[in-house]
């Protein structure tokens, strides 16, 4: 059928398009400072986040939660044992730290995951829908905008006891995928008019099939580069949830980490203690800020440099 | 003595790929009271020249030579200083797409008397509101719009608030780059009039510059053809129209309608105007003109006088 | 006149808005895992005092009716005691909202002038050492961990230096001194409102001078800048009077997108530096399990938040001459 045999062109053609843009996209992405340093340091956190199976390994005493040096059970600082010193139950701070690192991974990917997939699952059915949906979905996503995420998920800490790290997670998605769905909505409706649209609606698809098999690969791209900009709120709230004392006791996450410390009243003793922790979240909310701007200026033409375009 | 006179001004831009040689070689004059048509596609360097007379070029622009002389005074001399008071004063501007000409947080009658009050610093505000009032009455707008703002006015009201501010000082100058290619045929015609009627009651030299040959027809007592940062072809109108000698002017002319005479068919020029980074040695016309010959390539041309007042840099 | 239409309609929305969340907070309280019950009747009072209460709630009715009941009460005025400190709700959070918005309005309104103000010269300086002075300490203090900032300075400022109170907002001292003067007693609250209002300025302004800084660079590009110019206007009244009004604008909108975020941060900063504000309240009775004051301390932050939106709003459709005429 002509018909089919136009989508399907369409289709290849535009997810060929979305390739040479992607490589586009990289090309743009390297020239950028920013987007250089954001990137390594990404990088090193990664390399914290994977090393932080070797401490335990290498000795149980080392384990950040559960860890007991046998010479030493208080705060003490850097040694050769213990490179950044221990904590007030004389666990290994730099394992605790390394510790971190992996749970700011799992706790800022997760949350902004799956805050994207929710923003653009809703963005994708406002800007396709219209009129009721798309007003009812808008209002709500900014109800949700409006709110302090934060003290929020404090109130539901206060209702639930206390969470779960993987509550957490899905508490911050519920909360952050506004941002996204009115980026993927204002996608969508321009692509809504697009002919392969039409073509498919002509031949009889219903509009469930529309949004997700024809408008959807064309969106994704928009999504997952959204995505950074998500990852960095998703790791502050838990970071400040963990550090007011709602955090998942069970996990070490740097939130966690400072929140030792200050409830110990170790605040003005143990710099080694206090320092690591802030300037590692404080470092990884940099680099993907850095990383954002330079994502900028690729989503963003105008933002380039001069001279840099055609 | 010439109001204003421009002596072999060749203009340019220094960007990523390299230097842009925007304007090359261009000389003309304007009486005192005339005007004058600048005429040529997008692109062919006329907005740099109006930007070069008024030293308003953005920080990658240069003048790499020529002279500009106005009133006898050469104002590639001049300082910063000096030609922010010769801005607005002797020489004002009316801009391509007036649309966005206008601050929107300012109400027009303040952004009018701002330039009034910047150049007569004895005048106070409410003698500079008073002439507001008369160049509205001038331009045909209605006095009880001064107080408002540029976005509650339409197209043609943000034109002749424009033109009105341009007047506020009595310049002896004005250049109007496009300022009717965003209107409305109506208004158009109603703009062009007026700009006549002004120019005949003030004794202001006017610049035209514009795209569409036909309305210079219409307003200009000189005509100057350009392409590629050339100039091409320059000369009273009648003998321009009536007699037109390089080959892009003749097929300007064939690719617009007349109203009289007889039916000819519109001839579109075919080809693209040419790389200026590396312009070509010799004509830039070469590639789309009928009557190219080998020499025309390797040959810079050279200015053939027609008549007193017509010249082509071709026959 | 336009704007009063405006105000009136955004008036309407954060009502609703207000209504809504009214509603989701009733319906968590009640249908949340746990007994209800316990949540709203303080688990120290007699079983008959308890009883009466119930009463007094509609605890033993229909949901509908409980609603009703709790709208009532709100509006009443009635929001129970406080488990922990056996004071009417009301007079605690009543207490605590000058303190909030003494240190929340100074610290929003500080940064965004000072970020506005800087932001514009760093764009007049674009590339230049100032510039990138700028643009990096913004970038930098504006990435670093509120908790953490606030935990260094008073480490540094507080406890090494000793420059100034390590927590709390007044000196008891000074206050219960009945010869003490007025005037004292300001000062005093302002020696021990720098450290947390530092710390919120450093945290915010970054963000409002990258934004201007940004903004001022479109406006440059205008056409009526070079308008402007073609006036023969000196260079600074064309960034002041010009560029700046209008490269301000997104700055007031940037401004009420992140007044969420500003609450998160006040919170903590309060928190953190025992600041006796509602957002200390909020996590102290969350902490407590001190369920009738971690609502009101949750109703009444949103009730500041949504007006401060309402604030901006407004500012905004009074800077912005196209949409008051």
């Amino acid at each position: 059928m002509t018909v089919t045999t136009l989508n399907t062109d369409r289709k290849l053609s535009e997810r060929f398009h979305w390739i040479s843009r992607l490589l586009e996209g990289w090309s743009i992405y390297r020239k950028s400072l920013l987007g250089k340093i954001g990137l390594t340091l990404l990088a090193l956190f990664a390399l914290m986040a994977l090393c932080s199976f070797i401490p335990p390994w290498v000795d149980p005493m080392y384990q950040p939660m559960t860890g007991v040096d046998p010479e030493i059970s208080y705060s003490v600082g850097p040694s050769m044992r213990h490179w950044l010193g221990t904590d007030f139950m004389g666990r290994d701070i730099l394992s605790q730290l390394l510790a971190g690192a992996r749970i700011a991974f799992m706790v800022g990917v997760s949350a902004a995951f799956m805050s994207v997939v929710l923003g653009t699952a809703i963005g994708m059915i406002a800007g396709y829908m219209g009129r009721f949906v798309d007003t009812i979905l808008m209002r709500l996503a900014d109800m949700i905008m409006v709110m302090p995420t934060l003290l929020v998920v404090l109130i539901l800490a206060a209702l639930f006891g206390q969470l779960n790290i993987w509550t957490i997670v899905l508490i911050i998605a519920l909360f952050r995928w506004p941002g996204v769905s009115r980026v993927i909505r204002a996608q969508t409706l321009s692509l809504k008019h697009r002919p392969f649209i039409e073509a498919a609606r002509v031949a009889g698809a219903s509009h469930l099939r529309i949004i997700f098999r024809h408008i959807m690969p064309n969106v994704l791209p928009l999504s997952f580069l959204y995505m950074t900009f998500r990852v960095t709120s998703a790791i502050i709230i838990e970071a400040a949830l963990a550090f007011l004392g709602f955090g998942d006791p069970g996990t070490v996450s740097w939130g966690m980490m400072l929140q030792w410390v200050w409830k110990t009243g170790h605040m003005f003793k143990a710099p080694y203690w206090l320092l690591p922790p802030g300037i590692c979240i404080s470092l990884i909310t940099l680099s993907f800020y850095m990383l954002g701007r330079a994502m900028d200026e690729v989503l963003d033409p105008r933002l380039r440099k001069e001279g840099e375009t055609d | 003595m010439a109001l204003l006179v421009a002596e072999n001004l060749s203009v340019g831009y220094q960007t990523q790929k390299g230097y842009l040689h925007a304007v090359e070689g261009v000389s003309f004059s304007l009486g005192a009271g005339k005007s004058l048509g600048l005429v040529g596609e997008s692109g062919c360097g006329k907005t740099t020249l109006a930007m070069a007379m008024m030293r308003l070029l953005p920080p990658n622009g240069m003048i790499r030579q020529g002279r500009i002389f106005f009133d006898g005074e050469d104002l590639l001399q001049k300082t910063d200083e000096e030609m922010r008071q010769v801005r607005w004063k002797k020489i004002a501007m009316i801009f391509q797409a007036a649309m966005n000409a206008l601050n929107p947080v300012h109400r027009v009658i303040d952004q009018i008397a701002e330039a009034i009050l910047t150049h007569d610093p004895l005048c106070d505000k409410e003698e500079a509101y008073e002439q507001v009032r008369g160049l509205f009455q001038l331009v045909g707008l209605p006095q009880d719009r001064m107080r408002d703002y540029p976005h509650q006015y339409s197209g043609g009201m943000k034109q002749r608030a424009v033109i009105a501010m341009a007047l506020a000082c009595q310049p002896k100058l004005i250049i109007a780059d496009e300022p009717t290619t965003a209107l409305d045929v109506l208004v158009q015609d109603q703009i062009l009039q007026e700009t006549k009627n002004l120019q005949k009651e003030f004794g202001i030299s006017i610049i035209y510059i514009s795209h569409d040959i036909s309305i210079v027809a219409d307003v200009c007592h000189d005509v100057g053809i350009m392409y590629a940062g050339q100039l091409v072809e320059y000369g009273a109108r009648e003998e321009i129209f009536d007699s037109p000698r390089h080959p892009y002017t003749k097929a300007l002319l064939s690719s617009y309608p007349t109203l009289t005479g007889e039916k000819n068919r519109l001839v579109p020029i075919p080809g693209e105007t040419p790389n200026l980074i590396h312009p070509p040695l010799g004509c830039r016309f070469c590639d789309r003109c009928s009557r190219a010959s080998v020499s025309c390539r390797t040959e810079t041309p050279v200015w053939i006088e027609i008549s007193p007042r017509h010249k082509a840099l071709c026959d | 006149m336009e704007l009063w239409r405006y105000i009136s309609r955004r008036l309407i929305q954060i009502v609703v808005i207000f209504f809504v969340i009214l509603t989701v907070l009733f319906l968590l309280f009640r249908l949340a895992p746990g007994d209800p019950v316990s949540r709203m009747v303080d688990p120290n009072l007699t079983p008959e005092d308890a009883e009466l209460l119930i009463k007094e709630l509609g605890l033993d009715q229909p949901l509908w009716m409980q609603y009703l009941y709790y709208l009532k009460n709100f509006f009443t005025g009635h929001f129970g005691n406080s488990f922990h400190y056996g004071q009417p709700v009301v007079q605690i959070i009543w207490d605590r909202l000058p303190n909030t918005i003494l240190l929340f309005t100074t610290s929003i309104i500080l940064s965004a002038l000072v970020g506005v103000f800087l932001g514009k010269i760093a764009s007049w300086h674009k590339g230049e050492k100032t510039d990138t002075c700028m643009t990096l300490g913004a970038l930098v203090t504006h990435t670093v961990f509120l908790p953490w900032m606030a935990l260094i300075m008073i480490w540094v400022f507080a406890y090494k230096l000793g420059w100034f109170p390590i927590t709390g907002m007044i000196s008891e001292e000074i206050w219960l001194d009945p010869e003490v003067g007025l005037w004292r007693k300001v000062l005093d609250v302002l020696h021990h409102m720098i450290l947390p209002l530092t710390t919120l300025f450093l945290i915010h302004f970054g963000s409002y001078l990258l934004i201007m800084r940004s903004s001022m660079l479109d406006t440059l590009k205008e056409d009526y800048i070079l308008t402007g110019r073609a006036k023969g206007l000196p260079e600074k009244v064309i960034r002041d009077h010009h560029a700046a009004p209008n490269a301000a604008l997104p700055v007031v909108t940037s401004v009420g997108l992140s007044l969420a975020l500003s609450i998160n941060g006040g919170a903590l900063t309060e928190t953190v530096f025992s600041w006796p504000g509602i957002g200390r309240e909020l996590v102290f009775s969350v902490s407590h399990n001190d369920y009738p004051l971690a609502q009101a301390s949750f109703l009444l932050i949103a009730v500041v938040v949504l007006l401060s939106n309402l604030v901006v709003d407004i500012l905004y459709a009074y800077l912005d001459p196209r949409i008051r005429y």
